[in-house]
């Protein structure tokens, strides 16, 4: 069972990976949408003054662009599903529930962090050149990235699994993840800020910040994985 | 898996409801239907036809009540059951962005087929579509994309058939194709057809179910019916003109 499970969840996962190949429709909007993001930045901040040091506010800079951005994923992710009736067919298949959700948040992971991965240098490009930066504490930065797009990822597909059936999804997403969201918002935040500005108690607060991301991830994982039957057959 | 062979009944089903909220899609529906039998469900649009697939089908949890295919509740032993069940909609139920012969090898893959290959390669063939098996399904007529649902829906050689207007939108082609391949199987699977066209129902069936504000309004075996009143039936009970 267990084997027949692994064979399901790769065969999910694969076929997600080159439908996305394929079209690029999610990998081009996201990373399309998180550039935009940065300009937009840019242009509201280039007139702050020489004073004024961006790091003090990149961490939420940061995150605000990847909630945003992996809305537009999650919504795009199971709306492939939804063409022709696909989920329908999934749905058929002698798979547990569980094994599709984790299929379909390994692979929303995947895409929010090839974006991520992608954005993270262009932003230090544009606002962190000239300031200074604590190499080892700023080398955790992709941590917390991984981490916090676990519980986005898990979060969020369960919440799309929802949303895709009624008519305005985008709106629904967005009104249930972004309140769900915010607590890991609030420990990615925290523990990105930490590694970004540093300081003498940086690494005890940025440890601080991942037990809460990682603790957000467990809760909200077992939470999704005990709803995600109910949700598919309500 | 689970003793299932000693019963002669495909169906079972028993006080089924389902609610969408206030408003009972299925209200009370209880039938049993015989192996290897072929049911016509006829009803309007919005009598539950569609939504007592789906229950059956395990896509949709009932209310209350319940109902077993082959034996196997549709609630406790899903996973067992859909191993055992396929679905031809009218919604082709394939990917658009995967090639013919990518989205049989997918599903091959989701149902554990043994060399899914030569399956695939069976099945494109008696569907007549080998000759598009590398192309996207997107770049498909509807009549080819319902050609390789059937092939999909009989990759796992299912014991029991559900069929949902299976024949919109088909052109007579894909329509012989679709019949020939029922009669290929039909001696030895059960079915469960919705449709709106009472002559083709009638042809196909050997038991008829006529469903009416979620209710059963008539379950007959077919010698038991009398066409003439059946359509009279047909015609009072739902209020509709007969296709």
């Amino acid at each position: 069972m267990a084997s027949a499970s692994g064979r399901q969840f790769r065969a999910i996962l694969r076929k997600d990976i080159v439908m996305e190949l394929r079209t690029k429709e999610m990998l081009m909007s996201m990373g399309l949408y998180a550039l935009l993001t940065m300009v937009v930045y840019f242009v509201a901040l280039s007139q702050a003054g020489s004073e004024f040091d961006p790091r003090t506010i990149a961490a939420g800079l940061l995150w605000l662009a990847f909630i945003f951005t992996s809305l537009l994923g999650l919504n795009r992710s199971l709306v492939h599903e939804k063409d022709q009736g696909c989920l329908e067919a999934l749905l058929l298949s002698p798979v547990d529930r569980p094994v599709i959700f984790f299929a379909k948040v390994v692979g929303n992971l995947t895409f929010l962090l090839i974006v991520e991965a992608l954005t993270i240098p262009v932003f230090a490009f544009l606002f962190l050149q000239g300031h200074a930066l604590e190499s080892g504490a700023f080398s955790l930065v992709p941590l917390v990235m991984v981490a916090g797009s676990i519980g986005i990822s898990g979060i969020g597909t369960l919440l799309a699994t929802m949303s895709v059936n009624t008519s305005g999804k985008d709106f629904v997403l967005a009104m249930l993840f972004i309140p769900l969201v915010y607590p890991l918002l609030l420990g990615a935040v925290t523990a990105t800020n930490a590694a970004i500005v540093g300081g003498p108690d940086a690494m005890m607060v940025f440890w601080q910040g991942m037990a809460w991301v990682a603790g957000y991830d467990v809760v909200m994982l077992l939470a999704s994985y005990g709803l995600y039957e109910f949700i598919v057959g309500a | 898996m689970k003793e299932t062979g000693h019963t002669d009944t495909a169906l079972e089903v028993r006080d089924l409801t389902r609610a969408f909220g206030v408003r009972k899609a299925l209200d009370g529906v209880s039938f049993d239907l015989p192996r290897r039998a072929f049911l016509s469900v006829f009803g309007p649009n919005g009598a539950g036809k569609t939504t007592l697939i789906k229950v059956l089908t395990t896509l949709l949890n009932p209310t209350s009540g319940t109902a077993r295919v082959l034996g196997l509740d549709v609630v406790d032993d899903a996973v067992e059951m859909r191993q055992r069940i396929g679905l031809i909609s009218h919604n082709p139920l394939l990917y658009p962005d995967l090639t013919a012969e990518e989205n049989l090898l997918f599903f091959a893959e989701m149902y554990g087929i043994d060399r899914p290959a030569g399956r695939v390669n069976e099945l494109l063939e008696a569907v007549e579509l080998d000759h598009r098996r590398l192309d996207l399904t997107r770049t498909f007529s509807r009549g080819m994309l319902q050609r390789l649902s059937i092939a999909r829906a009989l990759l796992h050689r299912p014991e029991v058939l559900f069929l949902d207007e299976p024949y919109s939108g088909l052109d007579p082609h894909a329509m012989d194709i679709l019949d020939g391949l029922i009669a290929q199987v039909r001696n030895d699977h059960t079915f469960v057809m919705i449709s709106h066209d009472l002559d083709k129902g009638l042809e196909l069936c050997s038991h008829a179910l006529i469903l009416a504000r979620g209710k059963v309004v008539l379950f007959e075996p077919r010698e038991a019916i009398d066409e003439g009143a059946f359509r009279a039936t047909y015609r009072s009970t739902v209020g509709m003109g007969v296709s």
